[in-house]
C-alpha cells in the first residue's frame, strides 16, 4: 500500500509538470489555433535564465519570477515578429516554423550554456513526509500545489477579468473581436507571453529533478502533447486532469506491469489516447468541434 | 496559342526527361566517391520525403511519425539480408510489412480528425525506439544491425558507391514516376478534395475515410522503399534511425522543399542531407542554431517552400518592373510540379489565369 501511494503522489508530481506545459500549449492553441512545438524549448530557455540569475547570487524565488517575466516578454516578441507572419496561413507551415524555433532555441541554449548538465537548485527543501506508511518527498507535494495554485489563478484570469474576457473573445473569433474594438494583435502577444511564462514555471519546477540540459523538456513535451489530446484542446481543466492521469498511470504501469517496465512506459499515454479517442474523438473533456463548411 | 504552348511544353518535357536519364547514367561515373555517396543519401531521403508528401502534402493528414516506416523498412531489409534471403523477396517484404503496419494504423487513426491523427502518428517513433531496443533478437537492440549487401556485381567494373547510386536512382526514380502518376490522376484529385474539404469530398462520393487510409498506406509503402534504400546506402540501422527528432526533421524537409510537390520532395531530400553537412562545415558548435535559423529564414522568405522560389521571383519582378519575363523557358521545366494539385484555393487559380 505504501508503494502504491508513493507511486500515485510521484505520478501526480510529474503529471503536474506535464500539466503546466500542456496548459501553455492549450493557451497558444486557443489563441492562434496552432500547436507550438517550441513550448518545451522555450521552457528550457526560461529555466536557463533563472539559472543564470541565481548564479549571480539572487535568491531562487526572485530568479524564477524574473525568468517568468523575461519569458513573458520573449513569448510576446516571438509572436509579434515571427509567428504573426504565419498565422492564418498554411497550418503545416506554421507547425514547421515552431519546429524550427525549437531547434534554434535548443541550439542557442547549448551554445551559451553547453550540453553539459547543470545543477539547478530546488525551490523546495529536500525532505520527506510520512503519510499512510508512504514516504513522500516535499518536492512532489510542492510541485502539485504550485500547479494547482496556477490553475486557480489562470481560471480566475480567464473567467473573472476583462483581460480574460478579451482573450477568450479573440480565441473564439478574432475577426469579430477586432470589429468590436479589441486590439487582437496585442492580445495574441499576451496569450503567447502567458504561455511562455507558464512554461517558465514548468521549467523551474522540473529542472532540479532532471538537471538542466538543452534537451531537458523533449520528453515532457511529448507527454504534454498527449495530455492535450487526451484532455481535449478546449478544456484547460481537462488537460490538467489528463496530465495527472498520464503521470500516475505510467508510474503504476512501469512497476505493476512487467512487460511494460521503465523503458516502454512512454507507450502508456498513447495506448490511453488510442482507447479514449476511439470512444470519444473530442477528448475526455473537450467539446465537439463544429466545422463550418 | 494554347495548343502551341502545350506542344512546346510536351517537347520541352521530353527533352528534359532524356537529359535527366542521360545525366543519371553518366554522372555517377564521373563524380568522386564522396559526391556519389551524398547524392545517394539525398535520393534515400528524397523518397522518404515523397512518402510523407503523399499523406501530408497531398492529402492534408499531419503525420509526425513517418520516419517509423523508414526505420521499419530498414529493419526488415537488415533482418532479411542477415538471414540471407533472396534480395528481391527482401525488397518486396520491405515494402509490404511497413505497408501492412501503415494500413492497420491508418484504419484506426483515419477515424480521428486533424490533430488526433498527428498524435497517433507521433506515437510511432516514440514507442518504436524503445520497442526496437526491447526486441533485440530481431533488431540487435541498441547495437543495431549492419549489413553489406549492395556490393557492385563482378564484371560490371563499377565501384560500390557508383553501384549504390545506380540502385537508388533506379528504385527511387521508379517510385517517383509511380507516385507522380498517382497524384496526378484520379486518386490525386480525390486526395486533394479530401485535403480541401472533407464534407465536400463526401458529398461528391469520395469517402474521406477510405482515401485517408489509402494515402497513409501508400505513404508507408514508400517509407518502406526508402528504408530499403537506406540499408543499401548507409548499411547500418539502429533504433536511433527512427527517432522522433529525425521524424520532425523529415517533416521540416518536406515543408522546406514544398508541400504537395514532386520536385519539392527532391529538394526536401537535399535539405535533409546537405544542411547538417553544411552547418558542420561552418561551425560544429553552432549546428543546431544554424539549422534552426536556416529553417526559419527559408520559411520567412518562401512560405511555400523552395519549390515556390521561381514563382516568388517572378512575382517580385512583375511588381517591380512591368515587363514580361524573357527567360520563361528555364522556368517552365520547373513548372510542372506546381500543377499537380488541382486548383482548390485562390492563389493557384489566379496563377492559372496568368499563364
Amino acid at each position: 500500500m505504501g508503494t502504491f501511494i508513493q507511486l500515485v503522489v510521484d505520478g501526480l508530481s510529474t503529471g503536474s509538470i506535464y500539466a503546466a506545459l500542456a496548459l501553455a500549449i492549450v493557451l497558444v492553441n486557443q489563441a492562434t489555433g496552432l500547436i507550438n512545438f517550441a513550448q518545451g524549448g522555450m521552457a528550457v530557455m526560461s529555466a536557463y535564465i533563472a539559472f543564470a540569475v541565481t548564479s549571480a547570487g539572487v535568491p531562487l524565488i526572485i530568479a524564477i519570477l524574473a525568468a517568468v517575466l523575461a519569458s513573458f516578454v520573449l513569448g510576446a516578441v516571438i509572436e509579434r515578429f515571427l509567428m504573426r507572419k504565419f498565422e492564418g496561413g498554411d497550418p503545416d507551415t506554421a507547425v514547421v516554423v515552431t519546429i524550427g524555433l525549437l531547434t534554434l532555441i535548443t541550439g542557442v541554449c547549448a551554445w551559451i550554456w553547453s550540453y553539459n548538465n547543470q545543477q539547478f537548485p530546488s525551490l523546495f527543501p529536500i525532505g520527506t513526509l510520512k503519510l499512510f506508511g508512504a514516504v513522500i518527498s516535499i518536492r512532489s507535494i510542492g510541485t502539485i500545489l504550485v500547479i494547482v495554485a496556477i490553475m486557480v489563478v489562470l481560471q480566475g484570469l480567464f473567467r473573472g477579468t476583462k483581460l480574460g474576457l478579451a482573450l477568450r473573445a479573440v480565441a473564439i473569433n478574432p475577426q469579430s473581436a477586432g470589429f468590436s474594438g479589441l486590439p487582437v494583435g496585442r492580445l495574441l502577444m499576451v496569450g503567447w507571453g502567458l504561455a511562455a511564462g507558464l512554461g517558465a514555471v514548468a521549467g523551474a519546477l522540473v529542472a532540479p529533478q532532471l538537471t538542466l540540459t538543452p534537451g531537458m523538456m523533449d520528453n515532457a513535451l511529448v507527454y504534454a502533447l498527449a495530455a492535450v489530446i487526451l484532455g481535449g484542446l478546449t478544456s484547460p481543466i481537462g488537460v490538467v486532469v489528463a496530465a495527472w492521469l498520464i503521470g500516475v498511470l505510467e508510474n503504476l504501469a512501469a512497476v505493476y506491469l512487467p512487460f511494460i517496465g521503465y523503458d516502454l512506459k512512454i507507450a502508456v499515454p498513447f495506448i490511453l489516447i488510442f482507447v479514449v479517442l476511439i470512444v470519444r474523438p473530442q477528448g475526455l473533456f473537450g467539446r465537439k468541434a463544429v466545422v463550418r463548411v | 496559342m494554347p495548343l502551341t504552348t502545350v506542344m512546346k511544353r510536351r517537347w520541352v518535357r521530353w527533352v528534359t526527361a532524356i537529359v535527366v536519364v542521360i545525366l543519371a547514367i553518366v554522372v555517377p561515373l564521373m563524380l568522386p566517391e564522396f559526391a556519389n555517396q551524398t547524392l545517394a543519401r539525398i535520393g534515400v531521403f528524397a523518397v522518404a520525403v515523397l512518402g510523407l508528401n503523399v499523406v501530408m502534402g497531398y492529402t492534408g493528414q499531419v503525420s509526425l511519425g513517418h520516419i517509423f516506416f523508414v526505420g521499419l523498412g530498414a529493419y526488415v531489409t537488415a533482418y532479411g539480408v542477415t538471414n540471407s534471403w533472396n534480395i528481391v523477396l527482401v525488397f518486396i517484404l520491405a515494402c509490404i510489412i511497413p505497408g501492412v503496419v501503415g494500413l492497420l494504423v491508418a484504419l484506426a487513426a483515419a477515424r480521428l480528425g486533424g490533430l488526433a491523427i498527428a498524435m497517433v502518428t507521433i506515437a510511432l517513433p516514440i514507442v518504436g525506439v524503445p520497442l526496437a531496443k526491447r526486441l533485440s533478437d530481431l533488431t540487435g537492440g541498441s547495437q543495431g544491425l549492419s549489413t553489406n549487401f549492395a556490393q557492385a556485381p563482378e564484371g560490371t567494373g563499377l565501384y560500390t558507391d557508383q553501384w549504390q547510386l545506380y540502385l537508388v536512382l533506379a528504385i527511387g526514380g521508379a517510385t517517383y514516376a509511380l507516385t507522380r502518376n498517382l497524384v496526378r490522376g484520379k486518386y490525386g484529385r480525390a486526395f486533394a478534395i479530401v485535403k480541401g474539404n472533407e464534407a465536400v469530398a463526401g458529398s461528391m462520393g469520395v469517402s474521406p475515410y477510405r482515401y485517408k487510409v489509402l494515402s497513409f498506406t501508400i505513404a508507408s509503402i514508400i517509407g518502406g522503399v526508402s528504408g530499403f534504400l537506406y540499408m543499401v546506402v548507409v548499411q547500418y540501422t539502429s533504433p536511433e534511425t527512427m527517432s522522433f527528432g529525425h521524424s520532425i526533421t523529415l517533416l521540416a524537409a518536406m515543408v522546406i522543399g514544398g508541400a504537395g510537390s514532386i520536385f519539392g520532395s527532391i529538394l526536401g531530400g537535399g535539405y535533409y542531407v546537405l544542411i547538417p553537412q553544411l552547418t558542420n562545415i561552418i561551425d560544429p558548435n553552432l549546428t543546431a542554431v544554424l539549422q534552426g535559423a536556416i529553417l526559419l529564414a527559408v520559411l520567412f522568405v518562401l512560405p511555400g517552400g523552395l519549390v515556390s522560389l521561381p514563382r516568388t521571383i517572378k512575382r517580385m519582378r512583375k511588381s517591380s518592373v512591368r515587363e514580361p519575363g524573357s527567360r520563361t523557358g528555364s522556368q517552365q521545366t520547373i513548372k510542372p510540379p506546381e500543377r499537380t494539385v488541382p486548383p482548390v484555393d485562390g492563389p493557384r487559380i489566379e496563377r492559372q489565369d496568368q499563364e
